[in-house]
């Protein structure tokens, strides 16, 4: 999984003017900059989602064809079906009307539109990843500000470094210790999959059905990622702490919980908040190994059955669309960055 | 600040927090009671549902154009082809025929059905269907992207009467054409718009034990027993395909009680299974081989040469001596750990009519020295180093293995110093598998890992062996040629097997070819792998493996290996239960984590407001 994601250019607090502009026009000089860094990388994901995949070695149709009893018209009328015979500029072009449409042509193992397979695929890891995401991030903040506000601690040692661990742990190693012991050993929780094979059909119980499959997988997204949220609640209160405005608030005879709650955390919660967003795109696409592991019917798993096929179409099609959510999410954080920190918004 | 009022209130808060916990306890339970029932009543229902951990693909069910072996094993289940292949030894046994015969030296076969056979919705099987379907794939190209192949010698089928089939040849032909290919229902068929996009995936109509009843990509296969099946309706009420990405989530799924039935396990995780409790493994002879293929020099149809083999494999000497300074016990024994047989060609002991024996004579042992005298007598002479040269050349060969197949990996590590030892310097290269896929076909490499899955009739696996078959184009495309091998003596046997219609003189052609392919050295056959599989005997039993004798229970050619499983007296579905034992657990650690939650916050309530 994927558990860092490049630094947002909006650490970096673009070089001040020495002259004033209006609030107006360098808040949408701001949203034009930002957006237009967005299309550009939006751009590039959608070219190298091609050529990326077209210089894969191989030849598709003789991997799907591989050990099987099929003669070269056969494969000849497969290469035409997935419009493998045409120039290379021209299946380019295709590939560009195709995304500008919002189809990534056809799959070549499901038969199917690629994209009526991620649609199919995409609320599922939204689920997931959804609910993990929430998870950690409530577990990340609550433990790092406690840590922070009692640093050097056996607390804070105890906390950081566990989470630190468990953020070290390659994903796919945890899943599959948490099938073997609650799935395989001790018949907790289902092994694999979303829903029962044949699962109830009432409201509840098909509710009840897919959240017991959610546990093993949720717990291990969360295991792996809240240490990221922890650290950066963790550090950013710290360097809060030795703020002049607390020994204010101290000093108007607050209590310890009521300064830390009421003044430090808020503040700490900048940077917090815009890395949160910038580390949600990067766990949805760090789902492909959970949801491998667990079999869970999402993008993840649609993108790992994309590479063993290889489906190309599918394979650039994922990668658009996790490329976008990352952009996208990158976008919105710079954006709530603006909103919340003055200091980028002077600038 | 403690007013008794205060205290009465916060007590009063308590209580009505206790109240609440209360009944969020009680709301779970009632919650829970629902899908407990619900689990009851499925394992019920769940003793005659068969459950099989798969993680294959699934392009369509639709018979004509699916190419995957999940919806192709499927497929056997739901149409009846007109011949079947026998349980015993893949030889040709009835199907929607129950005899059959041919006229004209092999130029004809006539066909006559079964009476009073009738498709899952109740309409008559009849002659029109077969002669519908073979039509279809010989005139519609999209609809031969399956079984194309197996139509490409008829010349025409005609249906006399409703239960006589008549297939016309262009060539004489003694594999039966009547197998293979799965009949539908034409009056279902016929009414489909565009045949060759339809995904069969919903209320089959079919003539097989069981039909697909739903699919839900990447979830489950659910097929149900059809009671009109012509041999009688299966034992159990369905068979369900669920599915699990990684093969170890497949062992663990066995070991819970999730599934009753998975197959293509790892020799590792075989042994883990060996011994639990309520499940047996099963180590059955297989239909795969594999082999090293050797770069004789490739070259397309009409002799033009490409790839990049070491022209010193051009020498048939120099294969043989390969082939004798090579263990294929040890490997077999090392590599494999032993969970599978010792090959002599490319047709499988599990086919035993066709299978080239162990104790033909063109079959030599591992001898070094006999490989030293072979390569001293090609001209090979031992340089200082102790690698051989010829013409100031080193003996040097690369051998391509694929980085994420350990066993290839492992049979390098045996390879280099038996080659070594014979003067061969052999260089392992590690690629991935799409690479090696390509470079196989363009010839790019001297010697390799390859494998197939072999059909009950030899007359494919041997057609591929011949000059025909080899590419029209020099980068490899135009043909399915095998090991790139070209020999006119071994293409005229091939006709003559083909149109050999006495079965015992076919035999002996086969396994003349074999021998020539052998002693020609093109590949060395390593092993046929046993496939391993592992059940749940608590739950279910009775499968019948093909060969009869030591089988494999699934990926047969046919559809045995399921047809018979019954479930086992008095047994019943630990799924469910377990699952809902592990949410509740999980409930309650829920509601620990809520009461917690509701006392922490008010004993905070109290203390700021103490403060305030």
């Amino acid at each position: 999984m994927s558990n860092s994601v490049p630094p947002s250019t909006t650490a970096i607090a673009t070089s001040a003017h020495a002259e004033e502009h209006t609030r107006d026009t360098s808040a949408i000089r701001y949203l034009f900059s930002k957006l237009g860094g967005a299309a550009i990388s939006l751009g590039m994901v959608i070219v190298l989602g091609f050529f990326a995949f077209k210089i894969l070695p191989g030849d598709p149709v003789a991997s799907i064809a591989k050990q099987r009893s099929m003669s070269p018209e056969q494969m000849d009328m497969l290469r035409e079906q997935f419009g493998l015979n045409k120039p290379l500029w021209q299946q380019f072009i295709d590939y560009l009307v195709n995304v500008f449409t919002l189809n990534f042509g056809e799959s070549y193992v499901y038969k199917t539109s690629v994209s009526s397979l991620i649609a199919q695929y995409f609320w599922p890891t939204i689920l997931l990843t959804g609910t993990a995401a929430i998870l950690a991030i409530v577990l990340g903040l609550w433990l790092g500000q406690k840590a922070a506000w009692k640093h050097g601690s056996r607390f804070d040692k105890f906390v950081s470094s566990s989470s630190l661990v468990l953020w070290s742990v390659p994903t796919f190693w945890l899943g599959l210790i948490l099938l073997m012991v609650f799935g395989g050993t001790l018949h907790w929780f289902p092994t694999g999959g979303m829903r029962s094979p044949n699962p109830p059909t009432d409201f509840l119980g098909a509710s009840i059905d897919i959240a017991s499959h959610m546990v093993l997988p949720v717990i291990t997204m969360v295991a792996v990622v809240y240490a990221q949220y922890l650290m950066v609640m963790r550090s950013s209160l710290v360097e809060e702490m030795s703020a002049d405005y607390l020994t204010t608030a101290r000093a108007k005879g607050l209590r310890d919980v009521q300064v830390r709650r009421r003044h430090a955390v808020p503040n700490a919660m900048l940077p917090t908040v815009t890395l949160i967003f910038m580390h949600l795109g990067g766990l949805i696409a760090g789902a492909v190994t959970v949801e491998t592991v667990f079999s869970w019917p999402g993008l993840g798993k649609l993108t790992f059955e994309a590479i063993t096929g290889p489906d190309l179409p599918l394979l650039q099609g994922t990668f658009v669309v996790f490329s976008t959510i990352i952009i996208a999410m990158n976008f919105i954080a710079d954006l709530i960055y603006r909103q919340l920190d003055p200091r980028v918004r002077r600038a | 600040m403690h007013t008794p009022l205060k205290k009465k209130r916060l007590r009063l808060l308590a209580a009505g927090a206790a109240i609440a916990c209360g009944a969020l306890a009680v709301a779970p339970a009632t919650a829970f009671a629902s899908p407990v029932v619900q689990a009851e009543t499925t394992s019920d229902a769940d003793a005659s549902t068969f459950r099989i951990a798969t993680s294959g693909f699934v392009d369509s069910f639709n018979p004509f154009i699916s190419i995957y072996l999940l919806p192709t094993n499927t497929i056997r289940y739901m149409y009846e082809s007109l011949v079947q292949n026998s349980a015993e030894d893949g030889s040709p046994t009835e199907g929607l025929a129950e005899k059959w015969s041919t006229e004209d030296g092999g130029k004809k076969w006539v066909y006559t059905l079964h009476k009073d056979m009738k498709w899952s919705d109740g309409k008559p099987i009849t002659s029109a269907d077969v002669k519908y379907t073979y039509e279809q794939m010989m005139n519609v190209p999209e609809l031969g992207t399956a079984n194309g192949n197996l139509v490409t010698n008829f010349a025409s089928v005609e249906a006399p009467d409703d239960l006589t089939v008549v297939i016309n040849m262009k060539e004489p032909q003694a594999p039966n054409p009547g197998s293979e290919i799965p009949i539908v229902p034409k009056h279902v068929w016929e009414k489909i718009d565009k045949p060759a996009e339809f995904m069969n995936d919903s209320d089959v109509v079919g003539s097989g034990s069981f039909l697909l009843e739903s699919y839900k990509a990447n979830e489950s296969i659910t097929l149900k027993a059809n009671p009109n099946f012509w041999r009688g309706a299966p034992k159990v009420d369905k068979l369900q395909y669920v599915y699990y990405t990684s093969s170890d989530a497949k062992v663990q799924a066995l070991k819970a009680g999730d599934v009753d039935f998975v197959s293509d396990l790892e020799p590792t995780q075989f042994k883990a299974l060996e011994g639990v409790d309520g499940i047996t493994t099963h180590s059955g002879l297989g239909r795969r081989y594999a082999s090293l293929t050797i770069n004789p020099g490739y070259k397309t149809r009409d002799g033009k040469e490409y790839g990049t083999g070491n022209p010193a494999l051009r020498d048939v000497e120099v294969r043989q001596a390969i082939r004798l300074g090579t263990d294929t016990k040890t490997l077999l024994d090392k590599v494999l750990d032993g969970q599978g047989v010792s090959a002599t060609s490319f047709i499988p002991s599990s086919f035993p009519k066709w299978h080239l024996s162990d104790d033909d004579p063109a079959i030599v042992k591992f001898d070094p020295a006999a490989a030293k005298a072979k390569l001293d007598k090609a001209g090979w002479v031992v340089g200082s180093d102790g690698i051989r040269e010829k013409d100031g050349k080193k003996l040097e060969i690369n051998f391509l293995v694929t980085a994420t197949e350990p066993v290839e990996q492992a049979t390098a590590e045996f390879l280099v110093p038996w080659m070594k030892d014979i003067g061969i310097k052999l260089n392992v290269e590690s690629t991935d598998s799409d690479t090696s896929s390509t470079r196989s076909m363009k010839a790019d490499f001297d010697m390799m890992f390859t494998g197939w899955s072999v059909n009950p009739d030899p007359d494919y696996q041997l057609g591929i062996n011949t000059c025909m078959n080899l590419p029209t184009n020099e980068d490899g495309t135009g043909g399915t040629t095998q090991d790139g091998y070209c020999n006119p003596e071994f293409d005229k046997l091939y006709k003559e097997q083909r149109s050999e219609l006495d079965e015992g003189k076919r035999q002996k052609i086969v396994h003349d070819m074999l021998a020539m392919n052998y002693t020609d050295t093109v590949q060395i056959a390593t092993w046929y792998k046993n496939g391993l599989e592992a059940y749940r005997s608590d739950r279910f039993d009775g499968f019948t493996t093909q060969p009869k004798d030591g089988g494999i229970i699934a990926n047969q050619a046919g559809y045995w290996g399921f047809l018979t499983v019954a479930p086992v007296e008095g047994s019943s579905s630990t799924s469910g239960q377990g699952a809902t034992t592990g949410l509740l657990i999980a409930g309650g650690v829920v509601l620990v984590v809520v009461i917690g939650g509701v006392i922490f916050y008010l004993v905070r309530r109290k203390n700021s407001a103490d403060v305030e």
